[in-house]
């Protein structure tokens, strides 16, 4: 359940959703997608109304990495991504030149493409992740919703992802993925998004959110936050525990 | 097993189909030299067989993409059971009646069936497991009430209704395809359109909402179009069961998972299945002939574990 909550995002800005957990960061992006509970309020996107949008017009515009899907499909990885093309042509027709040389640079970006005969079924929890943010890449969206992205990633391919999201925002899209990897993700995030209960707790960059007494109260834990030394910052366990 | 690459595939199931439906004419206890018996007879048995078996193949990939189980089919939804006590209860009521009257009441009764089992999903909160159980509620209530039908009618009638569950394409007049092309037709059409569709639904329903896909509305057409298919197969011939749950597996081996190859292959796979089981059924104790859906269950049980056993060895999943 989210109430009372109001932020707009720039285009190219990579935002973050804290919160712990149950504090409505899935429901959020079910929200912007409208596929959640029923809700008031309105959502604009690219400055339209996302209601007045059509199902497919709205595909085309904002893509979504949630974190449950099948995992026993046994498509392949490259049938997996091209089935973000699912918005830009009809249901029965095969895949175009164009919808194949964007599945092969989304698998590239996420370094998937050496999978792409492989059957989905058969890839481990974090490959499974990055073949479906090549998915949500291949719709071409202006706005791309992530849920958990970097969950199930070594970390190296957390710190691949973290990177690779950096330079989409950079070329233009707009990110908002929530996450609980804040020491991997601060140094690239434009703005953080915290959540507690549902509701907006603060809206700001980095270092305006992440301050040791609003995460150490929204997520009840004592907390320290140290500059990483190289733009990012460094939240660890105080010594003492809870808050 | 790699997937075939599309040329090889097309070629290799339409050059097993020709010669299906050619061994299903020549084979037989009746000689005819002129031929004109053999085309009367056998020719709408072998069009009824290609019907049927592309139908209930095709139900069952559609219902395995719309519950990402490849153990779904006609039968664990509950579907054939309901297309089956609706047909019983008409032989029980009056056996004397057109083909397609069975036809009729046998996707109704799927219908009913398959719209009983979604919502009763619906209703106790969704979810894959729900509907399976909730289809194998109905399955055993259905088969319940057809054994208490059973009880009830008269041995005469009692011996059409056993005979009939038997599944059986001797047993059907000669305009039987005719009648049933209109069901197959529109199913098959409804899910052609949506083949991409049964794609995006496998993945996860929400996943293909974001992406587009009317979640609700293509599932009820889906299932729609599978039970009008399928039930209206059990109504011409009583149920043949396995041809869902085979098919689209050993389909799955030579074409892939995707659903815009495995419909189509499934659907001539079902046809080739059951112009084989129809040779065997007339051969094997010839000159009788067996009800094909024994054949189905005899053959199509073992057939299936093999499969399994073989992608147990081949660690597939």
């Amino acid at each position: 359940m989210i109430s009372d909550m109001s932020f707009s995002l720039r285009e190219g800005e990579l935002c973050g959703l804290l919160g712990p957990n149950g504090s409505g960061k899935s429901t959020l992006l079910r929200t912007i997608l409208d596929i959640g509970p029923s809700w008031s309020g309105s959502v604009r996107i690219c400055g339209l109304d996302s209601a007045a949008l059509g199902r497919l017009e709205r595909a085309r515009k904002v893509s979504f990495l949630p974190q449950e899907y099948n995992i026993a499909s046994r498509l392949t990885v490259r049938e997996t991504v091209l089935l973000g093309r699912h918005p830009h042509r009809p249901p029965w027709q095969g895949d175009s030149e164009e919808d194949l040389e964007i599945a092969a640079e989304c698998m590239a970006m996420t370094g998937v493409e050496s999978l792409s005969g492989r059957s989905f079924a058969e890839l481990s929890g974090g490959e499974r992740r990055l073949v479906m943010l090549a998915s949500a890449l291949a719709q071409q969206p202006k706005l791309l919703l992530l849920d958990e992205p970097g969950s199930s990633l070594d970390f190296r391919h957390a710190v691949d992802l973290w990177v690779l999201l950096d330079r989409l925002a950079a070329a233009g899209l707009t990110i908002l993925a929530s996450t609980h990897e804040l020491n991997t993700a601060a140094r690239f995030l434009d703005s953080v998004l915290l959540l507690e209960g549902g509701v907006c707790r603060a809206f700001g960059t980095p270092a305006e959110v992440c301050t040791p007494e609003l995460l150490g109260s929204v997520f009840g834990v004592a907390l320290e936050v140290r500059p990483d030394g190289g733009g990012g910052i460094l939240v660890i366990p105080a010594v003492g525990g809870s808050s | 097993m790699k997937p075939l690459s599309r040329p090889g595939l097309w070629l290799l199931l339409t050059a097993l189909l020709l010669a299906g439906a050619a061994l299903s004419l020549a084979v037989g206890p009746v000689r005819d030299p002129s031929g004109w018996l053999i085309l009367r007879l056998r020719l709408p048995r072998v069009a009824l067989a290609m019907l049927a078996g592309s139908s209930l193949a095709v139900s069952g990939c559609v219902l395995q993409s719309l519950l990402r189980n490849e153990l779904a089919t006609p039968y664990t939804l509950g579907i054939s059971a309901g297309a089956g006590l609706a047909a019983g209860t008409l032989i029980l009521l009056q056996s004397a009646l057109p083909g397609i009257v069975f036809m009729i009441a046998g996707s109704a009764g799927a219908l009913v069936a398959a719209a009983a089992v979604w919502g009763l999903a619906r209703a106790g909160g969704g979810g894959d497991v729900r509907i399976l159980l909730a289809g194998s509620t109905v399955n055993l209530v259905g088969a319940s009430l057809l054994m208490l039908i059973e009880f009830y009618s008269p041995s005469s009638r009692l011996v059409e209704i056993v005979r009939w569950m038997m599944g059986d394409l001797s047993a059907v007049d000669a305009t039987a395809p005719l009648f049933l092309v209109p069901f197959v037709l529109a199913g098959m059409i409804v899910v052609a359109l949506r083949t991409g569709t049964l794609n995006q639904l496998s993945m996860g329903d929400e996943l293909a909402a974001t992406r587009g896909v009317r979640v609700s509305l293509e599932s009820n057409l889906l299932l729609a179009a599978a039970s009008l298919m399928a039930g209206g197969v059990v109504g011409a011939v009583g149920p043949v069961g396995f041809v869902g749950l085979i098919v689209p597996h050993a389909m799955r081996r030579l074409a892939g998972s995707d659903y815009r190859i495995l419909v189509p292959a499934s659907a001539m796979g079902g046809m080739i299945l059951l112009l084989l089981a129809d040779v065997i059924s007339r051969v094997v104790a010839s000159p009788a002939e067996i009800p094909i859906g024994v054949v189905m269950s005899l053959a199509g049980g073992p057939f299936f574990l093999a499969l399994l056993l073989r992608d147990a060895r081949g660690g597939r999943p």
